[in-house]
């Protein structure tokens, strides 16, 4: 009797084990499967992630940059915000495709070495108007917002720009992809592009007054922003 | 690098009232019409280079009195340098800056009456709730508006005029122009800038009232007005673009703007990679004439 309920009780003891572990692999087989297929989700939406991420993160440095050397502004003067900010711009930027879309149909008219000249006093204007503008800190801070995918592969990043007495300023970043690395090539303040305004007056100067009027203008700026 | 350029002050520096008044009655008359009804005749191109660069059509387009409006906007830096610079600075000389807060803010007050009716005018009825209140508040706890007690609670400024009103109503915006001693405007603006001078109370108390008004956005508006001569390659045109961007943001309230921007410029990119890759150009060529199809979609122009 007693040997009768012992292996009845093993008896279901093992159909239940039996069942248990076939339910548990069906449950690791959907399992698995179902992870493989998250994980290809993820996969894809990660490296949409990242590439998001990537772009906040050139922007989110050049930020830091940015109020770093502010916070330091009144001892660095402006030659050592200079050369702070200059390989933070150089690496964050792509000087070279602003330069041509702010020169618009004209670029293609100018010569190689006005190509190289132009490049170069841009390039210094860039980084001079910073280094003037970002001279001391009185609070200011940067907040992150959103970020947007453009029709043709750009991304702009949404931020903020709070000022401790007025009302924050909208900075959206566009950027684009060059080579690897995620480069800014725009920032509209409360909807004022810089490309396009820059565009405007480089092409109507050059259509005015021509390339050489052009430099010696751009020239003129730098050298008032190194009086600082 | 433009956070002084949205604080609208230099926009409005010699917007006194009653000039305006006057003057917008004198100019509205030639300027106005010729621009609603769009008279193509007056778009000048002047070589087959414009017409192939889609930015510089519209820049003529936007701006086809460029050669006046660069004479009144030389005219009125001669005003600005010579008469109300100097005045400005002894102005600045004399009052603290705490009085020339809260005068600001006294007349910012009074506008906001305007706010209220613009907002109710283009169907923003919960925007012209929170303006009516903030009116009242800054009237009563703000001391008649010399305190801005209500941007503190949360209740922030809002810029909506008659122009901004008659652009969400579907008035083209026309060529841009430059006033004398006013400034920058479009044919839009005219209307719109009699219509906000009449809804203004500060317009009917008299003139010395109105010469402080204008004293205190000039000098308070140096800032600006220092950053865009540091900045300005050539600041015509950089008023002109700040402007006339700062305006479509103001009536599109900040919503539209990006769009519109990338697409501009991507169609630069889409230049840009067809120098690059001259190999498939046959694609190219397709893609870039629908991309012109969707630039051309008419939206709403700045005010």
């Amino acid at each position: 009797m007693g040997k009768e309920i012992i292996l009845n009780c093993l008896k279901n003891y093992g159909f239940l084990l039996g069942l248990l572990i076939f339910f548990s692999a069906i449950n690791n087989a959907v399992a698995i499967a179902e992870s493989k297929q998250t994980k290809e989700a993820t996969e894809k939406s990660t490296a949409e992630a990242t590439e998001k991420s990537t772009a906040r993160q050139v922007v989110r440095d050049f930020q830091l940059k940015l109020l770093d050397v502010m916070k330091k502004g009144t001892i660095l003067g402006f030659q050592g915000s200079y050369s702070q900010l200059e390989p933070a711009i150089v690496k964050s930027h792509d000087l070279t495709k602003i330069v041509r879309i702010v020169v618009g149909k004209e670029w293609n008219i100018l010569s190689e070495k006005q190509k190289t000249t132009l490049n170069d006093v841009f390039n210094r204007l860039s980084i001079s108007a910073y280094a003037f503008n970002f001279k001391e800190y009185s609070g200011e801070s940067f907040e992150y917002q959103s970020e947007d995918k453009t029709a043709r592969g750009g991304i702009i990043v949404h931020t903020l720009l709070k000022l401790p007495k007025d009302k924050d300023v909208k900075l959206d970043y566009m950027l684009k992809k060059k080579g690897e690395s995620w480069r800014i090539i725009n920032i509209i303040a409360n909807g004022v592009s810089d490309l396009a305004l820059k565009r405007s007056e480089y092409t109507s100067i050059l259509k005015r007054d021509g390339f050489e009027a052009l430099i010696a203008k751009i020239n003129e700026k730098i050298d008032n922003y190194a009086k600082r | 690098m433009f956070i002084h350029l949205q604080k609208k002050g230099f926009l409005t520096a010699f917007s006194a009232p009653l000039l305006l008044i006057i003057m917008s009655l004198l100019l509205s008359g030639c300027a106005g019409n010729k621009a609603i009804d769009g008279d193509p005749s007056s778009i000048e191109i002047s070589d087959s280079k414009a017409i192939d660069d889609p930015f510089l059509v519209e820049l003529s387009e936007s701006d086809p009195y460029e050669e006046i409006n660069r004479k009144i906007f030389k005219f009125n830096e001669g005003v600005d340098k010579y008469i109300a610079n100097p005045l400005s600075e002894a102005y600045l000389y004399i009052t603290p800056r705490f009085v020339r807060t809260s005068i600001a803010n006294f007349f910012n007050n009074l506008k906001d009456i305007n706010v209220v009716i613009n907002d109710v005018l283009q169907g923003k009825l919960q925007q012209g709730m929170e303006d009516s209140g903030r009116f009242l508040l800054n009237t009563t706890a703000g001391f008649a508006g010399i305190i801005d007690v209500a941007t503190e609670v949360g209740l922030e400024r809002h810029e909506e005029d008659f122009a901004q009103t008659l652009a969400v109503w579907g008035t083209p915006k026309g060529p841009y122009l430059v006033l004398p001693l006013l400034g920058p405007s479009t044919s839009r603006g005219i209307p719109g800038s009699i219509f906000d001078t009449a809804a203004n109370p500060a317009t009917y108390v008299g003139a010395p009232i109105q010469l402080i008004q204008m004293l205190n956005a000039r000098s308070n508006a140096k800032g600006a007005l220092k950053f865009i001569d540091e900045a300005a390659l050539d600041p015509y045109v950089f008023i002109r673009e700040s402007f006339l961007q700062h305006r479509k943001h103001l009536v599109t309230d900040g919503n539209s703007e990006i769009t519109d921007d990338v697409m501009a410029l991507e169609d630069d990119f889409y230049d840009d990679d067809e120098l690059l890759d001259e190999v498939d150009i046959t694609k190219t060529k397709v893609d870039k004439v629908m991309e012109k199809q969707e630039v051309e979609i008419p939206t709403l122009q700045p005010g």
